[in-house]
């Protein structure tokens, strides 16, 4: 076997799931990033365990290294998101009126705003489904619920951004 | 613009650039893998050798002494 390809394979197939999982669990892409190196590093040290599993329990072991990894970065930064979840929880200002570019960056704010302010299962599934690409039976997988409980997230995930985003679009309307 | 479209502007902000996730690549492949750990053990032929040699001493003591001559 070659060893480095047979990574890469692994790397290449479940990089952006797992750096979507930890967007949505840190808010932050940055810290995302360290974390699915120490993730990744950690397959890497188990490549021979992980090649002979079938390819649904390479991703549970991927994403329970995940999950337990994310427990400390997660209590790191319990303090910083409890000051921020505050200020996140007042509502969204009216924005003075601007070019098509400055709205569609605007736009992106808003839903970035309205996805950091959702309950963390219902940030990290539509974090996952849309950075990451995944769909509701790998997000069952990977998270370890139900697909139904996936669809459910996602909903009211979107929901809720659409909702950001009709406050935006019509300042007035409650 | 529809709400599908929105997110995946979003989601194209926070997505891990391919350079950035190749530099982590690279970083993690140069890393030595895991070597198992060695540790310390008897030989395997241990065993045979001690109670061979235990039978040998065993039934030497037990031999009936012969009377000098």
């Amino acid at each position: 076997m070659d060893r480095e390809a047979e990574f890469r394979r692994l790397y290449e197939a479940h990089r952006a799931a797992v750096h979507a999982y930890f967007t949505g669990r840190t808010g932050d892409p940055h810290s995302a990033a360290d974390l699915m190196q120490d993730v990744f590093l950690r397959v890497w040290q188990h490549l021979e365990k992980l090649t002979d599993m079938p390819e649904d329990r390479q991703r549970a072991w991927i994403f329970t290294v995940a999950r337990n990894l994310s427990v400390d970065a997660h209590r790191r930064q319990h303090t910083r998101a409890g000051a921020e979840q505050a200020v996140a929880h007042e509502p969204a200002r009216p924005p003075p009126p601007a070019s098509t570019a400055v709205i569609a960056a605007e736009r992106v704010a808003v839903v970035g705003e309205a996805i950091r302010c959702l309950p963390e299962p219902q940030r990290v599934t539509l974090t996952m489904a849309a950075a990451g690409g995944m769909t509701s039976a790998e997000l069952a997988a990977a998270l370890g619920v139900p697909a139904g409980t996936v669809r459910y997230r996602l909903s009211l995930a979107r929901r809720a951004v659409a909702e950001a985003l009709d406050r935006y679009d019509d300042p007035t309307e409650k | 613009m529809s709400l599908d479209d929105d997110i995946a502007a979003w989601a194209a902000t926070v997505r891990l650039p391919d350079a950035e996730a190749a530099a982590i690549f690279q970083r993690i492949v140069g890393t030595p893998a895991a070597v198992p750990p060695v540790t310390p053990r008897l030989d395997p032929s241990w065993w045979r050798h001690f109670t061979a040699d235990f039978t040998v001493r065993m039934v030497a003591s037990t031999r009936p002494v012969r009377q000098a001559a």
